[in-house]
């Protein structure tokens, strides 16, 4: 998962947040499809531990949703059986699929964003417009930990006086409220410290700037100029009617218009933009290490 | 040039009866490394905080801060009197390492250009490179506190104080510290004032020394006189326990040669003044029968179960109403074999004993009047808004009437030397202070054993010598002390039996005499100048003594 983790962050909340739109506000057959494969195979890409109880679920999610559908929704015109007296279509079956692929595909981009869009890249994008945002964060992020880890010392401490060590409901209650008090001391006092630290590193001072690691190189522009070109193809068919896609009464025909071909391609290339990064740069490695 | 010039500065803080800081007068020169020594509370911290003017403390002032040759005034930029204060962790500000190294100068409003050649220049000069993308949270002490530095010296001051650095440190990364500061010092000629409790190693390196008592300078001079001059103002001056074995042995023979700083040094100055006929100090025997306060056999623990072991078959005899000290590198499994001996952690093999019979017999039994731990953080004894509410919180649990538990906690207060000290917060007094108040906490549960986790971490000469005495008289009380340490000094002083763990193993328990002669490099200072000399001379002390007793050379 190097290579799409490695792209300037703008670029990489732009392409999450079209694919996502695409595939949530476009229940289109063909693109919906599209999306869920694009979706699965960045999330193949992404980890190698757990894949296999993760394909389960998302296999058993998908099932559900695509059969609970028929079983409520009674629209649609092509009945193939009764079910205790109700009628379950065809129609219904269909959109309960295309439910289900549009559910998990999200599910799968969620995976993959959260993956990808790191806290420290979301302060990055959103740090810009509240600048002090960015550094409450940071050292809230910064804070936690250590005052987990000092709740666990406390505690120890605490037990090994043999203070409420027993495993009675009040007197882990007890500990537990004994813990906060000397936290809240604790944190004041290191608070003190911290503050002390940041005023002899001349915070507070006026025009501050917000220094980061990332860089927008060509590339980057060139990904984002893709994305932006990928995305614009599909809302403009949205505009003219050509993703319309109706399930009730009865199934539309799939469009095969020139534009709506055009449309297809792009957020099919969309969706496996990754993917084609990732397995571009597992093939170099492989070339170049074949050089070696 | 001078950098920084003091003239008559006192102060004193809001409500308190005397000035902590009385008529103080220095200057240092560009380019020089000062440390600053003294008893603690003896003005240092105030001392430090009031030449860095965005951290100043509030009170009367009065005197002149001239800073070359300038009064600092309101545009006095941030940037040019770097401080480093004495916890690493607080002083972290941001969770990445590049976002804390960038901090100060992202106060300083420069552009993002800049900002990542200077983090880049940083990261490199102090080796931080393999760690740069790292959360701040995963570092080690010691790499805490060389983050702290680097992100000061990005700021590229002129001027950098320091405030006990290494005081929350292990020796080693305390040493790699001080290396540090000196590649600075050396490479960069960026002038240092350091103040030190630890002086073993800051002393060789310093230029001059300034030693402070009672907020008044006492001394200011190159550290070859600093020995002579203290002990011409007293033969038993406190200060003189805290300087390094090298001039304490000197001192102590009342020699009338240049003084010795360094080991080598210190080995020179005896080999060539000194006869050895090769004289060797008698070693006590361990009584093998004594009864055992804490036994274990062959225990193994690990924390999770796809994380490697951290103890691997440890067998240990620790006998009754001795002090037993294992020692032993970091991560080499000392803390957590305290844990384990306290109940805090279960090995999954072996068996542990308290007083023989097995921990797990003894689940409610095994702290109150039996067993307890002083953890290695005071500060997470104490949960109350004063000393005397958490020593008599204690006491509440134990059943004893109001009476009984004042007259309690006022033996054991005496006993400690902490009676002032009883109506304080727990977090306004100083380290050593803290120790002693949460040792005071833990001893009201009457135990029979007591754990020690480093104690002597942070906490200065005079304090060391402090516990030194009080655990000497819970021996003689019968107590079994157990304690686990880096501080090789300390553990040659105090402990009737020395441990050596490694890579989570027991190596060697021996008396201190033989351990540290047996070890060449994991030995005390005195000791490895003494090496080859005179046979088991392992303390300041009983080198003085061999000294003495072989005579001078003709």
């Amino acid at each position: 998962m190097r290579a799409f983790a490695n792209v300037h962050p703008a670029v990489s909340m732009t392409y999450f947040l079209s694919v996502l739109l695409i595939s949530m506000f476009l229940p289109h057959p063909i693109l919906q499809t599209e999306a869920l494969i694009g979706g699965a195979l960045f999330c193949a890409t992404l980890k190698k531990r757990g894949r296999a109880g993760d394909i389960g679920f998302y296999l058993i999610l998908f099932v559900m949703i695509a059969i609970t559908n028929p079983l409520f929704s009674h629209n649609g015109v092509t009945i193939l059986f009764f079910l205790n007296g109700n009628p379950m279509t065809f129609e219904a079956f269909l959109y309960g699929i295309s439910l289900a692929g549009m559910v998990v595909g999200v599910l799968l981009w969620c995976k993959a964003y959260s993956e990808i869009m790191t806290s420290d890249k979301f302060l990055y994008l959103f740090g810009k417009a509240v600048p002090k945002l960015s550094l409450v964060l940071s050292t809230a992020l910064r804070f936690i930990p250590s005052y987990l880890r000092m709740s666990r010392q406390v505690g120890r401490a605490q037990k090994a006086m043999g203070l409420y060590a027993g495993k009675s409901l009040t007197d882990r209650v007890k500990n537990r409220m004994r813990v906060l008090a000397a936290l809240v001391a604790w944190s004041l006092e290191n608070a003190m410290d911290t503050s002390a630290s940041m005023k002899a590193r001349g915070y507070g001072k006026k025009g501050r700037t917000s220094f980061s690691l990332f860089r927008f190189r060509r590339s980057d522009g060139i990904l984002l100029g893709a994305c932006i070109f990928l995305l614009a193809l599909p809302i403009v068919g949205a505009a003219l009617g050509v993703t319309e896609f109706n399930y009730y009464p009865r199934v539309d025909k799939i469009e095969t218009s020139f534009m709506a071909l055009v449309i297809y391609t792009a957020l099919g290339l969309l969706s496996l933009l990754p993917f084609i990064l990732e397995v571009k740069e597992a093939v170099l490695w492989k070339y170049y290490r074949s050089k070696i | 040039m001078e950098i920084l010039q003091v003239e008559n500065l006192s102060f004193r803080y809001p409500k308190a009866d005397q000035n902590a800081l009385e008529k103080v007068s220095f200057s240092v020169q560009s380019g020089e490394f000062v440390v600053l020594c003294g008893h603690s509370g003896c003005g240092k911290t105030t001392l430090l905080r009031l030449l860095k003017k965005e951290i100043a403390p509030v009170g009367e002032k009065s005197g002149q801060i001239l800073y070359r040759g300038n009064l600092r005034d309101v545009q006095f930029d941030a940037g040019k009197v770097g401080f480093v204060q004495q916890n690493p962790e607080s002083q972290v500000v941001t969770d990445k390492v590049w976002h804390e190294l960038a901090f100060g100068l992202e106060n300083m409003g420069l552009p993002s250009e800049v900002i990542r050649r200077r983090v880049g220049e940083m990261a490199s000069f102090f080796g931080i490179e393999g760690w740069f993308r790292q959360r701040t949270e995963q570092l080690s002490g010691g790499q805490k506190q060389i983050l702290n530095l680097a992100s000061v010296m990005a700021m590229q001051p002129s001027l950098l104080i320091l405030d006990e650095p290494t005081g929350q440190l292990d020796p080693i990364a305390a040493a790699d510290f001080i290396a540090a500061l000196q590649k600075i010092n050396r490479e960069l000629g960026l002038t240092v004032l350091l103040s030190e409790h630890r002086l073993e190693e800051v002393f060789p390196i310093a230029d001059r020394v300034i030693v402070l008592e009672n907020g008044q300078v006492l001394l200011s001079d190159s550290p070859k006189n600093i020995g002579a001059r203290l002990s011409e103002i007293s033969k038993n001056h406190p200060m003189l326990c805290a300087l390094p074995a090298a001039v304490r042995i000197w001192q102590g023979v009342g020699a009338d040669l240049p003084c010795p700083l360094t080991v080598r040094e210190g080995r020179d100055f005896l080999e060539r003044n000194y006869t050895c006929r090769g004289k060797a100090l008698p070693v006590p025997e361990i009584p093998n029968e004594a009864e055992c306060a804490i036994e274990l056999k062959n225990v193994w623990f690990r924390y999770e179960k796809d994380l490697p072991d951290v103890l691997r078959g440890v067998a240990l005899k620790v006998p009754r109403g001795k002090i037993f000290s294992v020692l032993g590198g970091n991560g080499a499994g000392k803390t957590t074999l305290l844990n384990v001996m306290a109940g805090l952690e279960k090995a999954y093999r072996g068996r542990v004993s308290v007083g023989g019979k097995s921990i797990k017999d003894c689940k409610g039994s095994l702290y109150r009047n039996n067993l307890a731990l002083l953890p290695q953080n005071p500060q997470t004894v104490f949960v109350k808004d004063s000393v005397r509410a958490d020593l008599m919180e204690i006491l509440k649990t134990m059943e004893i009437s109001e009476n009984e538990a004042k007259k309690r906690i006022n033996a054991i207060a005496d006993k400690l030397g902490i009676s002032d000290l009883l109506c304080r917060h727990p977090y306004d007094i100083s380290g050593g202070e803290q120790q002693k108040c949460a040792l005071a906490k833990v001893l009201l549960s009457e135990p029979k054993i007591l754990l020690l986790d480093e104690p002597t971490k942070g906490i200065d000469a005079f304090a060391k010598k402090n516990l030194k005495k009080i655990l000497f008289e819970l021996k003689r009380e019968g107590m079994t002390v157990i304690m686990v340490t880096h501080d090789v000094e300390f553990a040659a002083e105090c402990a009737d039996i020395c441990a050596f763990i490694f890579d989570g193993e027991v190596l060697c328990a021996d008396m201190p005499q033989k351990f540290f002669a047996e070890n060449s490099f994991y030995t005390t200072a005195a000791n490895r100048m003494a090496r080859g000399l005179w046979k088991n001379a392992v303390t300041c002390e009983q080198v003085i003594e061999c000294c003495l007793e072989e005579g001078e050379k003709q």
